[in-house]
């Protein structure tokens, strides 16, 4: 019996794994656990889109709703292969300003430059079983999606005027080129602002949002107002979004695709305490980030509602401006601090949309740069404050006021003055923006010779002057039609604004 | 499968130049140069087509002397096309 039994246990024994089996399959689960994660994370920052279109449609006019939402699908028909030509060559091999030397870059991750060119293993099938190997594509991915968020960020600003060739143009440069060579900087591991100066933007408020606003601004300067947005003194007046409800869902599916931005902004380093890493490979965990965005939406809805007295629109843009205020900390923020930071945020959306819009007297159509603009480099300054001190990346390089301030000060300018240039040029090659005539009638007939809700009977349009009053808009922008004209033909209307 | 002459030497040929095995090679260079001319190409594309139409939309609205910013107008004789299946045929009322 004895005999027989040792005999069973020996036969199991020479079947069991060995050590080095058993780490080999550990290490084997981590990598798939690694790419499903980022998979789902790409998923889920779908709906980000999905809500930016749903937000911006429903803002414009009706009019103008298939050319609003026509920007944000082909967002990604132009910026999904511009950044897999060129961006993440960008990410890979910008760390230290300009293009790495050589191209062979290490097999770990940092210092992946020789895999980020098109045509490297990095960048098409891989069957290997390593960071480099297979795993390159969905950390690829998850990029990608952050960089149609920079583009939508934009399109809502333009809408209703910017022809789409012209923001397809622009969401290139912004999506491709401008955010990712700042990811490079401040966003990655071995960036300059990251190993020099500290620089912490855990979440992107900076890197992602508050790049995209200030580019928008850059192009608004060029764009001008809608027709009609401001009256002869100056003073803005306001149009009605054609559907509050789809902007509001939209913004509530863009709240939920941002659990997906948020969780892709990590890495997973399974076998190692405590299992996750932020961007610059500090440790954190995912339910740090989970509950800080939680808040954040929390503390900025109460801000917006505040501010705005309790305007729908202000109180749910509130709240994505109270995320992104607290995203660039989100990895070491307790709740409370991002909730209360969070509500700042909210209020400062507000505050400076009015600012922007009734005293700069640009027309933002849906607060992007007071949003995303204002309150993503009031994330990173906020950084500064509340976190100084915090050890950031592999060198340990605590965060401080000045180097955050040096990300600002570096950020703002790559941003703003590519937007304005390249805006600048397409203006005056008159491509920027649709003719005069077009935009009074609706960009929809022109762009796709049909209205998107035939069998909806046409109502007046109406238009909100800066006393309130709501009042039929044809009169009011056939005024400005002509005052932009002045006594010239309408032929020149378009290129005069 | 198909194991004659010539064809088992014909994939190998074809899968080495096209799809994922080699990095570095002439297919993925190939590759690659074919989607940057094509992504160029759709985007210059997109900047004479979107000229065209608004142009001419602009163009009848100001013959007309039709500016009013509520009544939609038919499209322009300037830019004719056949129109497309599905919902693109519905010329609405």
């Amino acid at each position: 019996m004895t005999s027989s039994l040792a005999s069973v246990l020996s036969a199991l024994l020479a079947q069991a794994p060995t050590p080095e089996e058993l780490q080999e399959q550990i290490n084997l689960d981590s990598l798939v656990l690694l790419e499903v994660f980022y998979f789902f994370t790409v998923v889920i920052m779908w709906l980000i889109h999905v809500g930016f279109m749903a937000y911006e449609a429903g803002v414009a006019r009706r009019k103008n709703i298939m050319s609003t939402a026509m920007k944000n699908i082909l967002t990604i028909a132009v910026v999904t292969p511009s950044f897999y030509y060129f961006g993440w060559y960008i990410y890979g091999c910008f760390e230290h300003g300009g293009p790495a030397e050589g191209h062979a870059g290490p097999a770990e991750f940092p210092g992946f430059c020789g895999l980020t060119a098109p045509w490297s293993a990095g960048m098409g099938g891989n069957l290997e079983s390593t960071l480099t190997g297979h795993l390159s594509l969905v950390f690829f991915l998850a990029f990608l999606l952050f960089s149609w968020t920079t583009a939508s960020i934009m399109s809502g600003a333009l809408i209703e005027r910017v022809r789409l060739s012209a923001y397809l143009i622009l969401a290139v440069v912004l999506g491709s080129a401008v955010w990712i060579m700042d990811a490079a900087w401040g966003w990655s591991s071995g960036g300059w602002l990251t190993t020099n100066y500290g620089f912490h933007d855990s979440i992107a408020s900076l890197v992602v949002h508050g790049v995209a606003g200030a580019f928008a601004l850059g192009v608004l300067l060029n764009l001008g107002p809608r027709i009609g947005k401001f009256d002869r003194e100056g003073r803005a007046r306001a149009f009605r979004p054609h559907n509050t409800h789809l902007t509001l869902m939209g913004l509530m599916l863009i709240f939920t695709g941002f659990y997906g931005f948020y969780a892709a902004c990590l890495f997973i380093q399974s076998t190692v305490f405590p299992g996750w890493l932020n961007i610059y490979l500090s440790p954190t965990t995912l339910g740090t980030i989970a509950m800080v965005i939680t808040f954040g939406f929390a503390g900025g809805f109460t801000g917006g509602w505040i501010a705005s007295k309790g305007d729908p629109f202000w109180t749910l843009s509130g709240g994505l401006a109270g995320v992104i205020s607290v995203s660039a900390g989100a990895d070491v923020y307790h709740p409370s601090l991002g909730y209360l930071l969070a509500a700042s945020g909210g209020m400062l959306a507000v505050w400076s949309g009015g600012y922007i819009e009734k005293r700069l007297r640009v027309d933002d159509a849906v607060g992007a740069v007071a949003v995303h603009g204002v309150c993503g480099f009031y994330g990173v300054f906020l950084v500064g404050i509340f976190a100084g001190g915090f050890p950031t990346g592999v060198n340990n390089v605590p965060v401080s006021f000045g180097g955050q301030l040096m990300g600002i000060l570096t950020f703002f300018p790559l941003a703003f003055l590519p937007g304005f240039i390249i805006s600048w040029l397409l203006k005056k090659a008159n491509l920027l923006r649709v003719p005069a005539e077009v935009e009074l009638e609706g960009m929809d007939m022109a762009e796709f010779q049909q209205d998107f809700f035939p069998e909806f009977e046409r109502v007046p349009e109406t238009v909100v002057l800066p006393t309130g009053e709501e009042v039929e808009a044809g009169p009011v922008l056939l005024d400005s039609y002509a005052q932009a004209n002045g006594r010239g033909s309408p032929e020149t209307a378009g290129r005069r604004r | 499968m198909i194991d004659s002459f010539p064809f088992d030497s014909w994939e190998d040929v074809t899968t080495t130049f096209w799809t994922f095995g080699p990095e570095d090679s002439t297919g993925t260079y190939v590759l690659t140069v074919l989607g940057i001319i094509l992504m160029v190409a759709a985007i210059v594309y997109w900047v004479w087509l979107e000229n065209k139409k608004l142009n001419a939309q602009a163009e009848l609205l100001r013959g007309g002397g039709v500016l009013p910013p509520a009544s939609p107008t038919a499209p322009g004789p300037g830019f004719e096309e056949p129109p497309l299946a599905g919902p693109s045929t519905d010329p609405g009322p």
